[in-house]
């Protein structure tokens, strides 16, 4: 019986008005058929093109343009996108709120791409902050944050959360060894601040539908970083303790919230972790395959049961 | 044929539907709750994430069992022997598979899938390893069996489980048949064209039988598949999608494609976009229209260097006008007939699942900056560099 079928039988029965029953139909028949998605994937190639060439044609011509040529067309575009932002947006509101227009989300993130561009392009001819320009991104991760929060904007807010991320990598680049554990540490820091600075402005009710995507971020960064630790040949029982913990955690906010996500990463990176410290010394290949055999088995029996649980539905 | 009945398939879109629908607002929680139990199925079903999870965990067990079988109980085994064995694993996996369906009531569970995969994977190497190891060069042209195989076993899998990625696995099986057969370049793309174009007349017909059922998107992915697939056979400008051969060695071809071909496919490349475009806006299917427009971008890019001409570090930014052009202008020209709808088309958003896509678009494609697609820049001057953006920040981290 297809979906029509149905539908008309629903109608029938009087579960659905004849509206709602013309409504439907039409929905399932692709009338009237939405080009939504196609749109806002066309404007958002369009950004990333435009955005791409511009910042070739600024590396490659920069000489024979000129400076002030440069800055002036930068400054204008970057000018002309945020008058059209802030002149267009409406009030600020703590909950999710609406674009004004469609395009209004993409002139955001154009100008914010511009605004990245024309700030490596200062810093790189007239170096004013002498070469400490990973300060450039914690300045750039600020106003992305700033702009992201007042317009209400996912991409600007992934960007804001990369340039934090660079910020972080930037500083190790600094250190003169030791990196790896370095970095780790402050991939750790990071994950931990920006899970945490995420959960306390969902409880602050400062754009709650924003945490999803603090806490994935969060939550890959420190899930690779503890991993790092695991395969070091040296004090990994203590990391893989901390992946474990987080593995758990995971596990249990991803069947709470039933964000499955979430059971996927602590089952994934768990695997990998318990495994890279269980078969790093196995050197019979019989036992290392036995091994992949008889955990597999088990992860999936623990995987069906869960998702029996509480994964039914697609 | 069909692994699952009609009804449980048609079910599960109801169901699918009705969600989307009272996510919307279209239908009360109340309706929502009567018209969902007239809607129930056996088929047991799981969310993304489980599904690629269990999905990855079954291909671990087989392929670990499979090798272990092989390390305990014929470590010295010759070439045949393991091909044998695999072929007879392959039968397992597909029983297992089967098993899973009509036992277990597994619908895109991920351990059905990994195993229906397993199983043509095995076939192939089996087949290669049983009959075809040690064949002298001379009667290489008998292997053309070994893909055909494989194309027949995954155009199989995807009637019979309905799984969509095994139809793009059938296609790829099937561009390392030409090479079998004929070493001229231009004769394997005109080979594989031929195949593709007999894949489309073979599912137009099937296909509108089956319009506004659970099956239409099934049919529409495959033929928007065929029609990428030809496209990117004619567009001979994409290296990375060139012939097998090419992607294993680094040797050119002996021989360079002939003018009139090279032309032809220019042509070609050009008349084919618009013609899937009017395919898909007529059949308004969402599938038809996204590779038409792909094809007409991959067109545009292409272009130049199909001519010869030098690409401008600005023709980015002119492809970046014309997409948003278009988009916008699209927008509003359908925004402004009565009620948002022209000739059927809207801008507006009618599924949750737009949202959704959407939502989690936006937060993986603002990581995307611009700086990683941005090209190396033309040697103007030594002194100036670009790039880098490694670090995220929208480029910020790039230096000049």
């Amino acid at each position: 019986m297809t979906i029509l079928t149905r539908l008309e039988q629903w109608k029938e029965h009087g579960i659905i008005s004849p509206e709602q029953h013309a409504l439907l139909t039409g929905l399932s028949r692709g009338e009237p058929f939405s080009l939504f998605l196609e749109l806002n994937i066309f404007l958002y190639a369009g950004i990333l093109a435009f955005v791409a060439g511009l910042g070739w044609t600024v590396s490659t011509w920069s000489q024979q343009l000129g400076d002030v040529l440069v800055l002036t067309v930068l400054s204008t575009m970057l000018a002309a996108c945020f008058w059209y932002c802030f002149s267009r947006a409406p009030a600020w509101s703590p909950g999710e709120t609406r674009s004004p227009s469609p395009a209004f989300d993409y002139v955001l993130y154009l100008g914010s791409l511009i605004w990245s561009v024309e700030l490596a392009y200062l810093e790189n001819r007239f170096h004013m902050l002498s070469g400490q320009w990973d300060l450039y991104l914690l300045v750039t991760a600020g106003l992305f944050f700033f702009l992201a929060y007042r317009f209400d904007n996912r991409f600007v807010l992934s960007l804001a959360l990369s340039s934090l991320a660079g910020w972080f990598g930037l500083t190790i680049s600094h250190w003169p060894s030791h990196q790896d554990a370095a970095y780790r540490q402050y991939a750790i820091l990071y994950s931990l601040m920006v899970g945490g600075v995420g959960a306390a402005l969902q409880r602050r009710g400062l754009k709650p539908h924003f945490f999803g995507t603090y806490l994935n971020i969060a939550a890959n960064v420190l899930f690779w970083a503890l991993l790092s630790a695991v395969f070091n040949r040296e004090g990994y029982l203590v990391w893989l303790l901390c992946l474990l913990a987080a593995c758990g955690a995971s596990l249990a906010w991803g069947l709470k919230r039933r964000q499955f996500s979430f059971v996927a990463y602590a089952a994934v990176y768990g695997y990998v972790g318990v495994s890279a410290v269980l078969i790093r010394d196995m050197n019979d290949g019989t036992a290392v395959l036995g091994y992949f055999v008889f955990t597999g088995v088990a992860m999936l029996v623990m995987l069906v049961q869960i998702a029996r649980r509480f994964g039914r539905e697609a | 044929m069909r692994a699952y009945s009609a009804s449980s398939e048609e079910a599960l879109r109801a169901r699918d539907l009705l969600k989307d629908w009272a996510g919307e607002g279209f239908l009360t929680e109340a309706q929502y709750q009567r018209m969902e139990q007239e809607t129930v199925c056996e088929l047991r079903r799981t969310n993304i994430f489980l599904r690629l999870v269990l999905f990855l965990f079954t291909l671990i067990i087989v392929g670990a069992a499979v090798a272990l079988f092989f390390v305990v109980f014929l470590p010295r085994s010759a070439t045949q022997a393991t091909g044998i064995f695999l072929l007879m694993f392959a039968a397992i996996s597909y029983v297992a598979a089967e098993l899973a369906v009509s036992q277990g009531r597994l619908y895109r569970y991920g351990i059905e899938e990994a195993l229906a995969v397993c199983s043509v994977a095995f076939l192939c190497v089996g087949l290669d390893l049983a009959f075809f190891s040690g064949v002298p060069y001379s009667s290489r042209e008998i292997q053309f069996v070994i893909p055909a195989v494989g194309a027949i076993a995954s155009l199989w899998i995807w009637y019979r489980f309905n799984l969509w990625y095994a139809f793009p696995a059938a296609m790829i099986f099937a561009i390392f048949l030409p090479g079998y057969w004929t070493a001229s370049h231009s004769s394997q793309h005109v080979f594989l064209s031929v195949f593709y174009a007999a894949g489309l007349i073979c599912i137009a017909p099937v296909r509108s039988r089956h319009r506004f059922d659970y099956l239409e998107d099934a049919y529409s992915l495959s033929e928007a598949f065929l029609w990428l697939g030809i496209y990117l056979i004619f567009n001979l400008k994409i290296s990375a999608l060139s012939l097998p051969s090419q992607w294993w060695s680094n040797t050119r071809p002996a021989s360079e494609f002939a003018v009139p071909f090279y032309w032809t496919t220019w042509v070609l490349i050009w008349c084919l976009p618009p013609l899937i475009l009017t395919r898909g806006v007529r059949q308004k299917d969402r599938f038809i229209i996204a590779v038409g427009a792909m094809t007409t971008v991959l067109t545009l890019v292409t272009n130049k260097p199909y001519l010869g001409w030098q690409r401008h570090t600005w023709d980015p930014i002119l492809l970046g006008i014309a997409l948003t052009g278009v988009s916008l202008f699209l927008r509003r020209w359908l925004a402004l007939s009565p009620a948002g709808v022209r000739h059927g088309f809207t801008a507006a958003r009618l599924s949750g699942k737009d949202k959704h896509t959407m939502s989690v678009g936006s937060t993986v494609l603002g990581l995307v900056t611009p700086q990683s697609i941005t090209p190396a820049p033309q040697q103007t001057n030594p002194d100036f560099r670009f790039g880098g953006g490694g670090s995220g920040g929208g480029g910020a981290s790039g230096d000049f």
